[in-house]
């Protein structure tokens, strides 16, 4: 072929400690659609970022239309021709759809906006890309599928020759798939290049021409979708050894604690059974938004249910809310502990205390001493790292911010212990603290449900694996019969 | 065009003006007194500087800001207007104007600066802006009583003049109103506060320069509370340390039953103004009915928590019906 569009070789750049891109290399033709796959934290995003314009490579080249690519400038990136559509666009719901594709650049005529061109632009273009959208509605509203839509077209009304997909097809229901898919084939069509970043391989075997993998911030690999297969693929993006410690505590599995059946809510999961014993970890596994936290959430009260039964040791729970949840024994760590799981600028002792207030009144007032007490009893077993127990939370780190989260849910005393991405964002050490922790949480007699799309994590402290794609249970795995490629397969749904 | 005449009806300003009419013709068949047209003109007089101050206010509203100070801005002008008169036998337009937007400016450039570049909450400055002028103005006016026999012939000329019947401080505000719906909707200036006001972060991703156009709408919105300050004394004739005291939140509320959110994004200043006009005929028509002063203003307050449930109602629905097409199987 000739001189491709997009050459990026030897790019690295370094966040901190973290070698985030390690001599990576990625190419891109005209008319060309590029799978660009990895795991999370490959590598991929920061790679997208920089062509975004958002980041800056310490090293490396890139190269697009054989001239240098001028970096770290998002308007820049933008001129030079490349357009990224993300996952969750970001359109504003108050404008109309045609002003939402000319923001801050409209057609004018006479000193004034042109809406009678904006529209018919606007139109124009959408029938190029046979969208079925009124130009004049108002962005509020508007799916998902039909805002990357109007992020595409947006694109295109900048004459972008670079098209980045990240993870489009994340949050789409298969028709609108499928559409997302031929808007993709006709952008190579008419000669733009396109990289389509995507977890499902299925969709990756339909619309790409080649694929590149990477894997630990270098690329492992780049072949035409031709010469590869699913397995093929798969070895390339796991292709590590789980080399991480899993503190696991051989525990006595006994009676049934969380039983859920036929559980549904429209639109996030469907038909979700399974079951947690007292002693066990089972670990709920699968591509982010699959699902996972959905059901999690319904499971503490969170998000309301369409059907099905949620019983905690043999007691149907009925008006499921957050509150019922916690009295019948059910602790939730969320995922994002800054929104959801800690009050930043309260004490550790508040932190910690903050479930148990009930248990800590005398005559309707708070024990300040026994509030302390029980802060720095669990700073002991957490082994948490800090000053004074009444320092804000907002001053320690990620990792000893996550080990206050959990404090203040097993001071709960809970039999099911759900956590919510538990490591996500620590560092190694605090992560295998963590591990331990709910290791001997196990072993004492506690249930814990784990959501991780950590797959070492999943592998090494789960007791059993339920994988979950696109809002169904698709496999269970047990501990002796579970690989990383058995879960990867399940999860981006290919037949290997 | 059916789908022009759509386009209107959906208008965020149709409800409000229908409400306007309604309750017009109401008070006309109610209140015979009211037909004359005399009533019609003190409700256009009573609204008119509201209107002319929400022409500014709406700007910031439209991006998620308010802008507290007006009415101190609005006052001190209005007092050093009548003051420098009552000082020197008498005072020019050009003089006047100048001390207007002198004075607003200067409270805009604060502000602006505050909000824009130091991102400090536009109702925390502005509660401060509204008594630091005030306390400024107090200080100026101590026991000073400006009235009518000091003040230049054209002030009362322009206070009780009309143009084909119309009063003369409505047909300012009218213009301002206008003029500002114009740059709202037909310049990108105008569409920019909308993108800021409906996504903040997409509007800075786009390229938009979010800080200078709020610290360019404070300004604007200081300078026409300066001038604003001169409609109060075409108004009244008269001014002393309590000129314009508390009308900052009429303006807000015009804004708001006008169409002009508080969440942002949404409304005009053409809305802003018939909000303002409707707050003034439902006092007055209250009036005109034998309800008393006290009741008076219950019931504006209650219209305007009507007007913020009834914007939040018809989202609510709208989203509802949008969700149950998501759901229907296709």
């Amino acid at each position: 072929m000739a001189q491709p569009l997009l050459r990026i070789s030897d790019a690295s750049k370094r966040f901190g400690g973290v070698q985030a891109l390690d001599r990576a290399s990625l190419v891109v033709h005209e008319g060309e659609v590029v799978g660009l796959l990895g795991e999370n934290g490959a590598g991929k995003s920061t790679l997208v970022k920089t062509l975004a314009g958002l980041h800056q490579l310490d090293a490396g080249v890139i190269e697009l239309d054989g001239r240098s690519f001028r970096q770290g400038n998002p308007r820049l990136a933008r001129e030079q021709g490349v357009a990224i559509i993300y996952q969750e666009p970001s359109l504003f719901p108050d404008l109309t759809l045609a002003e939402n594709v000319f923001v801050g650049r409209q057609p004018k005529s006479g000193g004034r906006v042109d809406w009678s061109q904006m529209r018919a632009r606007t139109a124009s273009l959408f029938a190029d890309l046979g969208i079925d959208l009124d130009p004049g509605r108002l962005a509020r509203g508007l799916s998902i599928a039909d805002q990357q839509m109007v992020e595409i077209v947006k694109a295109l009304s900048l004459d972008a020759r670079l098209i980045i997909m990240d993870e489009p097809s994340a949050a789409l229901t298969n028709a609108e798939v499928e559409r997302l898919l031929g808007v993709a084939r006709r952008l190579r069509d008419q000669g733009r290049g396109v990289i389509y970043i995507s977890h499902r391989l299925e969709e990756v075997f339909q619309v790409c021409d080649s694929v590149t993998v990477m894997r630990d911030g270098a690329t492992v690999a780049s072949a035409p979708i031709a010469e590869v297969d699913t397995a093929q693929i798969v070895r390339w993006m796991v292709g590590r050894e789980i080399t991480e410690m899993f503190p696991k505590v051989p525990a006595q599995i006994g009676e049934v604690i969380l039983s859920v059946e036929g559980l549904s809510s429209t639109g996030e999961f469907h038909d979700i059974s399974f079951e947690v014993r007292r002693g066990e970890i089972v670990a709920l596994a699968g591509l982010v938004g699959s699902g996972r936290s959905e059901v999690v959430r319904a499971i503490f009260g969170i998000d309301p249910i369409t059907s099905g039964t949620i019983t905690m040791a043999g007691t149907r729970l009925s008006r499921h809310t957050p509150s019922r949840a916690m009295a019948a024994g059910i602790s939730l760590v969320p995922e994002d502990r800054r929104l959801q799981g800690l009050l930043m600028p309260a004490s550790i002792a508040h932190n910690t205390a903050l479930t148990v207030l009930r248990r800590l009144r005398r005559a309707g007032l708070v024990r300040i001493g026994a509030e302390r007490r029980l802060a720095e009893e669990w700073a002991t077993t957490l082994r948490l790292r800090y000053a004074s127990i009444d320092d804000p939370v907002e001053r320690l780190s990620g990792g000893n911010q996550q080990k206050v989260v959990l404090s203040k849910w097993l001071a709960t005393s809970p039999r099911l212990l759900i956590v919510d991405e538990p490591t996500r964002g620590i560092d190694v050490g605090t992560k295998a603290e963590v591990h331990r922790l709910l290791s001997e949480q196990a072993a004492a007699g506690m249930a814990v449900l784990m959501v991780s799309s950590d797959l070492p994590e999943v592998l090494g402290m789960a007791d059993r694996i339920l994988v979950m794609r696109e809002g169904r249970l698709v496999d269970e795995i047990s501990r002796a019969d579970a690989t990383q490629e058995r879960v990867m397969t399940a999860a981006a749904g290919a037949a290997a | 065009m059916s789908g022009g005449l759509s386009r209107v009806a959906r208008l965020r300003e149709v409800p409000v003006l229908s409400a306007l009419i309604v309750l017009l013709l109401l008070t006309a068949i109610l209140n015979p007194a009211f037909r004359g047209g005399e009533g019609l003109k003190a409700i256009l007089i009573e609204s008119a500087l509201i209107a002319f101050l929400a022409a500014g206010q709406a700007n910031l509203i439209i991006m998620r800001h308010i802008d507290l100070s007006v009415s101190s801005t609005a006052g001190l002008v209005s007092f050093l207007i009548g003051n420098t008169s009552m000082n020197n036998m008498g005072i020019s337009v050009p003089q006047s104007l100048m001390i207007a937007v002198a004075v607003g400016a200067a409270v805009g450039i604060v502000n602006g600066a505050l909000v824009a570049y130091l991102k400090l909450p536009s109702l925390v400055v502005t509660i401060g802006t509204l008594y630091l002028v005030r306390g400024i103005f107090n200080y100026l006016a101590g026991g000073v009583t400006v009235t009518a026999d000091a003040l230049p012939g054209w002030v009362a000329a322009i206070g009780s003049g009309s143009i084909l019947g119309v009063p003369d401080l409505f047909v300012i505000a009218l213009i301002l109103c206008v003029l500002m719906t114009i740059v709202q909707t037909s310049t990108r200036w105008g569409r920019d506060l909308y993108a800021i006001g409906s996504n903040p972060p997409a509007a800075a991703r786009v390229g938009i320069p979010v800080a200078h156009r709020e610290f360019a709408a404070f300004v604007l919105n200081g300078i026409i509370a300066g001038l604003a300050g001169m409609l109060l004394l075409f108004r009244f004739s008269f001014a002393d340390a309590t000129a314009g005291l508390g009308i900052e939140l009429y303006v807000v509320a015009a804004c708001v039953i006008g169409g002009v959110a508080i969440a942002g994004g949404v409304g005009t200043a053409m809305g802003a103004l018939i909000g303002a006009v409707l707050l003034q005929a439902i006092t007055f028509a209250l009036g005109a009915l034998g309800v008393s002063q006290f009741w008076q203003q219950a019931v504006a307050g209650a219209l305007l928590v009507l007007a913020i449930a009834f914007d939040r109602i018809v989202a609510l629905r709208s989203t509802q019906r949008i969700n149950r097409l998501a759901e229907a199987p296709v």
